[in-house]
């Protein structure tokens, strides 16, 4: 039912880790697998005149970095490796994950990010800002985790347009993994700043219900979801109390900002990334595909 | 999820196996540079508002008012020797250059020998223009901020380096992460530096023929009569020091698959970027000449205070206050010649890393910037601490780098096109295009280096050469060659030891390629 999955791959830790995480929604999935590696289009060198031999020895150095990378991958899963030119990692991502007619494309997170935690490098900013397919977001130390299924797939459900996109992305993602639905609600600490903590909580109650009410009543026939609302005196706060099984992840909305069917990262999402230990799901905002609602 | 798998199978090629690559090939460099695109990149490699500035003092003190002669007969032996280099480009792309192609010639030793020259040439190259670009960062805010005493902290030692260092630093990480201008803004800033080099050389002219110049000049046509030389060892200097002016123009000739049409894009480009660069060189040195005359005066070409870096001195006499504009084109050029020229040693060191004749740690290609990382690192090293030491025990180290660096180009590019001859020595006369560009003149080209190189390094002896900066009684130009020469011999020995794979012929073999004629012959049998 769905398409294959693009890893973007850097012979780095990064990418190590995107390579397990991929290898793992793969095999979850029962999809193919692609790892592409994007290497800088010639054409945009002006300064540095061109040589086709260290270009030759640039595809042959990245076609032993997919190897190795590809020899991490269990056999169970199939996959394949491409090399690519762009103007950007990320445009060269996005142009293979269209022609692959891939579902999701992962990436790693930014050298330098804390063990288990997300930082988001040049390569995810700008894919999560311009791309029209799901991005899959691993957090640094991927690549040793034990966990080879997806236990559980968390939906953080807001309350404007989007919700439904997000939830039809859960759904989906829950449906091809057999892991277990759970429905988080934000919305209690989607108020100004400066509001009472005490307010927040009564007003947000009230809300969150509301919402996830009407969430569970949108899900298809045949569909369980368990149900939370997240409390904290911020975004960061309410989600590092939250329990995140070691198999889990996490699905969030694109922001509002965003232009028709593209990324951007909201606000929300960004101070979430902060603090989740687990994978993250970025949905376009809305998804054109006929049969999507 | 919506998108499903209805149109069968993904339109790539796989990475691997018999059809690597076929598809998807947008973005290699095969076909992206057109001649305009050539032309840019050969001008700006050049960068003849640096070479001019770095070179002309040196070579007018050795040949006087005969210049443009000079540049004229310089052009000779790089036009064959590139006829060489493009032969071997053809038949062995490989981003070693030089190296790759004299070990496949020659074997081990030799090759190994022309890839240290070809680096040992690149790093002093990147040290004399940092240097130079370092003095006109100064001069340039002090014109721009019109206090004079800005530009003579150039000449302070302590700060002089520091800076020096800092533009290294600054030219290594952007060479490291590579991190490129736009094309618009490159063509605007070639653009720029030839405009203003044509401004400089028209306004000295013009402030020359009407008297209104330090040592008005009146020009000679016999100023382009190579024969009027007074000697032959200043016509050797000369002829080193003009054979730099046009390094780097051989890479217009040498692209080749990553033209749009290889069998006429290079020659076309080849040709432009000549005729752009020798007509400026041309117009600048007998406009400067005209302006400053040959002597020694305050002003003079021959000045060795200001030799080194001739436009420093001179742009503020003619221009007034559109100096900066000269500045601006030679702090532009320098830098953008800074990043092509640090490509070079760092290509080369990744491919000696490759085949073994260096560690293995020299072929890392840095994983998220496809850069070759650690040769790029290590050769900015190398170029920072020779500019360091050199600033300390030279008197003039501008002058006596750009003097050891026309040694240095000599004897790789020498060795270069020796290699040419004796690589496709089963070819020479299957044709007679072949018997021209593969023997004749990469022949005449290598000997009139070799020549050149042997010249230069008997007389730099003398302490009075280049500088007049000695050690042990023998000219620093001198040692400088021999040190960076023996360097090679004992780093190659060392390697030799602890490699022995590449020194024996394993990873890289000598190789002739067969006569085409006779195979086809073989063939019709």
């Amino acid at each position: 039912m769905s398409g294959r999955i693009v890893v973007g791959y850097t012979a780095t830790d990064a990418g190590a880790d995107a390579v397990a995480l991929g290898a793992r929604l793969a095999a979850a999935m029962d999809v193919p697998l692609d790892l592409v590696l994007v290497l800088p289009a010639e054409d945009r060198s002006v300064i540095t005149p061109p040589d086709a031999g260290y270009d030759r020895y640039l595809v042959t150095q990245a076609e032993t970095w997919l190897a190795e990378a590809a020899a991490s991958i269990p056999d169970a899963v199939t996959h394949a490796s491409h090399v690519r030119f762009g103007d950007s990692f990320a445009e060269g991502l996005i142009a293979a994950a269209h022609e692959l007619s891939a579902s999701h494309i992962v990436v790693g997170a930014a050298n330098g990010g804390l063990r288990g935690r997300h930082r988001l490098g040049t390569v995810a900013n700008e894919l999560l800002h311009s791309s029209d397919v799901p991005v899959v977001l691993a957090p640094e130390g991927s690549r040793r985790l034990e966990a080879t299924t997806v236990t559980r797939v968390t939906a953080a459900i807001g309350t404007r347009p989007g919700a439904s996109a997000l939830l039809d992305e859960s759904v989906a993602l829950a449906t091809a993994t057999g892991a277990e639905l759970r429905l988080l609600s934000l919305v209690s600490v989607d108020l100004p700043v400066g509001v009472d903590t005490g307010v927040i909580r009564i007003a947000g109650a009230a809300h969150a219900d509301d919402v996830l009410g009407k969430a569970l009543d949108a899900l298809p026939e045949g569909i369980e979801a368990d149900v939370v609302v997240a409390r904290g005196d911020s975004i960061e706060d309410a989600v590092s109390h939250l329990s995140w099984e070691p198999g889990e992840l996490a699905v969030v909305g694109s922001s509002r900002l965003a232009r028709r069917r593209r990324l951007f990262l909201g606000s929300t999402a960004a101070k979430m990334l902060h603090e989740l230990p687990v994978p993250m799901v970025v949905v376009p905002r809305t998804r054109g595909k006929k049969g999507a609602r | 999820m919506s998108a499903s798998e209805t149109r069968g199978t993904p339109p790539l090629a796989p990475s691997s196996g018999a059809h690597a690559g076929e598809l998807s090939k947008k973005g290699l460099s095969a076909g992206a540079v057109g001649v305009l695109g050539a032309v840019v990149i050969g001008v700006s490699t050049i960068a003849p508002a640096y070479t001019l500035t770095a070179s002309l003092g040196p070579t007018v003190s050795v040949v006087g008012t005969q210049v443009p002669a000079i540049i004229l007969v310089g052009f000779i032996p790089m036009l064959l020797t590139a006829f060489g280099y493009r032969e071997l480009n053809r038949a062995m792309p490989d981003s070693g250059t030089s190296f790759t192609w004299g070990v496949r010639a020659f074997g081990p030793w030799i090759g190994w020998m022309t890839g240290w020259g070809l680096i040992a040439a690149t790093v002093i190259v990147l040290s004399n223009l940092a240097g130079i670009a370092v003095e006109f960062l100064f001069l340039l805010i002090s014109q721009l901020s019109g206090n004079p005493d800005i530009a003579e902290l150039a000449f302070n030692p302590f700060i002089n380096v520091v800076v020096c260092l800092l533009f290294m630093l600054g030219a290594t990480l952007i060479s490291y992460r590579d991190m490129q201008t736009t094309q618009k803004f490159q063509y605007i800033l070639v653009t720029f530096q030839v405009v203003v080099l044509v401004l400089f050389a028209v306004v000295a002219i013009v402030k020359a023929v009407s008297g209104d110049a330090p040592d008005p000049t009146a020009f000679s046509w016999s100023w382009f009569n190579p024969f009027e030389v007074p000697t032959f060892s200043a016509f050797a200097a000369g002829l080193s020091l003009s054979i730099f002016i046009f390094w780097g123009w051989d890479v217009v000739l040498t692209m080749n698959e990553e033209t749009k049409n290889p069998a006429k894009t290079p020659g076309r480009a080849a040709m432009l970027t000549v005729v752009i660069v020798v007509s400026l060189y041309l117009l600048l040195s007998i406009g400067l000449i005209m302006f400053a005359g040959v002597g020694t005066g305050p002003l003079g070409l021959a000045n060795e205070d200001i030799s080194a870096n001739v436009f420093f001195a001179l742009s503020d006499p003619i221009l007034g206050p559109l100096a900066f504009l000269v500045s601006l084109a030679v702090l532009s050029s320098s830098a953008a010649s800074l990043q092509s020229t640090a490509v070079g040693p760092a290509r080369t060191l990744l491919a000696m890393g490759h085949y073994g004749a260096l560690p293995a740690k020299f072929a890392r290609v840095s994983p998220r910037f496809f850069t070759p990382g650690y040769a790029t690192v290590v050769s900015a090293i190398v170029a920072s601490v020779f500019y360091a030491v050199m600033r300390v025990i030279s008197e003039n180290v501008l002058t006596d780098t750009i003097l050891s660096l026309g040694m240095m180009i000599c004897f790789y590019y020498g060795l270069t096109a020796f290699a040419c001859v004796w690589y496709f020595r089963k070819q020479w006369f299957d044709s007679v295009r072949s018997f021209f560009f593969t023997f004749l003149f990469p022949l005449v080209g290598g000997a009139i280096l070799a020549v050149l190189f042997v010249t230069t390094l008997i007389d730099s002896m003398d302490p009075a050469y280049g500088s007049g900066s000695s050690i042990g009684g023998l000219g620093l130009v001198f040692v400088l060659g021999v040190v960076v020469i023996l360097a090679g011999v004992v780093i190659m020995i060392w390697q030799a030891i602890k490699r022995p794979a590449f020194f024996r012929g394993e990873t890289l073999s000598i190789d002739a390629p067969e006569s085409l004629r006779r195979a086809r012959r073989r063939q019709a049998d």
